[in-house]
């Protein structure tokens, strides 16, 4: 006998079942005008009662404390707050769209389609993983903003004292530890490398001197986090017998993606305040910036 | 042998036989109301807009609960914003000088220029929102399984075009909140590394928001973009049709 052949399942589109069909017209049709007409109706009252904003006009000498992004911008510039600007703002978001585009090609199996959480067990991981990408993602930006070392200070009245400074948040491991000064000047080339001279803002890029504690806290261990925790949730998850499948994995992930990025783009639209200060959305003012007025 | 005669036509039947029955209206509408499944068919067939669907459709995606009409919706809000823009567009310059007396005009003394622009504003925060929701759908229904993996590639680009078709329009107002969300914004993209202050310049015709970034917005808001979700909006539906549709469990 000759060795078996294993084929990988050719993507063709599926045989149509006419006996289970209905006709588009009036069927389909008919709910499309429902919902477009839906939707008409509703923005229209929406925007019958509620003014898009328009405030004064734009002035390069008046900075309003808080300035924000679009809102679907905001869980970027909530990363910001925490790690190097590109990797926040460039780097990670792209890395992002490269691997959800990628989804398809990681997932190859049919099964599970057409049907919602169609695959065992897939409510179950949603639902893990979301709790853990909400819970995680709000527990992360109180660390980093110090509130924890706050409240534990506040309400339990303890402290680590100077010695565990530290840990109150990622920057603090940047000025809290006894850093020797070599540390934030570690010569990696011997010669300098300047990438494309600087235009405006960003100002010339030069690659010669690592700043090492600066790098742990804006670069490594944000990188640590992001990439780290997800990959403990599956690994987790997987050791639990609860993700089994690739598309049980992805389960797990864009759950824990949705829940993360839905916690970011919130706290940046209504948890941040002045100087992009944690404060609850009722404490929320926006200074018009003007001069002499707060 | 006394045959029935027939019902003298009510008022009603001659006006509806006067309205829709004339020369004018059949060379429209060539035929009265599909009531057979063939002329059904044939309506979806032969409809320049309706044709985009097939005329049969399995009777599972037909319940509103499947897709909540997610992506139909999402192409909805672009049809409308469509609609809305280019009234807009009437009454909108956009230079520097310009763009706020524009903005102030049209919320005061345009008629209905305040609700238009309420739509426009409204409806594009919509169709952000709808797009995501779309891909929330397609992916717990599993949607980008094969054969449909080029067809979510193309959702994900589609998912960027609309991010930046919003941001464009953001800046048009020109008002405080424009000019330092797309500061902001700006700054994002500009700390990439290498090529960051590079892209920056070139997004911003310049250093900083000015007349510059303006124009490009625009022109990038009103066509350039536009266009290319065309485009990839094209492809999109075509390719749910060449790959068998929606999605349905094996």
């Amino acid at each position: 006998m000759a060795t078996t052949v294993v084929a990988r399942p050719v993507a063709r589109p599926q045989a149509r079942a006419r006996d289970e069909e209905v006709l588009v017209w009036p069927d389909l049709v008919f709910i499309e005008f429902i919902a477009a007409m839906l939707f008409t109706i509703t923005l229209f009252f929406l925007s019958v009662v509620m003014n898009a904003p328009l405030l004064d006009q734009a002035n390069a000498d008046v900075t309003p404390n808080p300035s924000k992004a679009p809102w679907y911008l905001l869980n970027l510039q909530e990363l910001l707050l925490h790690m190097n600007a590109a990797m926040a703002g460039i780097i990670i978001p792209t890395i992002w769209l490269v691997i959800l585009g990628a989804f398809p090609y990681f997932d190859r199996d049919n099964e599970g389609q057409g049907v919602y959480f169609g695959t065992e067990g897939a409510v179950k991981i949603t639902i893990i993983a979301s709790a853990i990408g909400f819970f995680g993602t709000w527990l992360l930006i109180l660390w980093d903003s110090g509130k924890i070392a706050f409240f534990l200070n506040d309400w339990f009245q303890l402290s680590g004292g100077d010695s565990l400074r530290f840990l109150e948040n990622a920057r603090s491991m940047q000025s809290q530890l006894p850093w020797p000064d070599w540390s934030r000047e570690i010569t990696y080339l011997p010669f300098n490398l300047r990438i494309l001279d600087g235009t405006g803002s960003g100002g010339p890029t030069t690659f010669q001197h690592l700043d090492f504690p600066g790098w742990l806290v804006e670069q490594a261990i944000p990188i640590a986090f992001i990439v780290g925790l997800p990959s403990l949730l599956i690994y987790g998850m997987w050791r639990m017998g609860l993700v089994v499948t690739r598309r049980d994995a992805l389960l797990a992930l864009f759950g824990g993606f949705v829940a993360s990025y839905g916690v970011l783009t919130l706290t940046g639209t209504a948890f941040r305040g002045q100087g992009q200060e944690l404060v609850f959305p009722w404490e929320l003012k926006v200074s018009e910036g003007i001069p002499g007025q707060e | 042998m006394a045959v029935e005669a027939p019902a003298k036509p009510t008022l009603a039947d001659k006006i509806y036989d006067k309205m829709f029955h004339n020369y004018v209206w059949k060379s429209i509408f060539r035929t009265g109301y599909p009531n057979t499944p063939r002329n059904q068919m044939l309506v979806v067939a032969t409809n320049v807009f309706l044709h985009l669907h097939p005329t049969r459709i399995h009777r599972t995606h037909v319940k509103v609960t499947h897709t909540y009409c997610l992506g139909g919706l999402s192409f909805f809000m672009f049809l409308g914003l469509t609609v809305t823009g280019i009234l807009l567009m009437f009454y909108y310059v956009p230079s520097v000088e310009r763009a706020y007396l524009d903005m102030q005009n049209i919320t005061t003394t345009v008629q209905f220029g305040q609700l238009m622009r309420n739509m426009h504003r409204w409806m594009a925060h919509a169709m952000v929102i709808l797009v995501f929701l779309h891909m929330m759908r397609v992916f717990y229904t599993g949607a980008y399984k094969p054969p449909r993996e080029f067809n979510w590639v193309v959702g994900v680009i589609l998912l960027v075009l609309t991010f930046l078709l919003s941001f464009t329009g953001y800046l048009l107002p020109w008002d405080q909140l424009a000019f330092w969300a797309i500061t902001v914004g700006s700054n994002i993209a500009g700390s990439a590394p290498v090529l960051g202050p590079k892209t920056r310049f070139w997004m911003l015709g310049g250093f900083e928001v000015g007349p510059e970034s303006l124009i490009r917005f625009y022109t990038l808001h009103v066509i350039g973009l536009p266009l290319l979700a065309a485009i990839f909006m094209a492809v999109h539906f075509w390719r749910i049709r060449r790959d068998g549709g929606l999605a349905r469990p094996l």
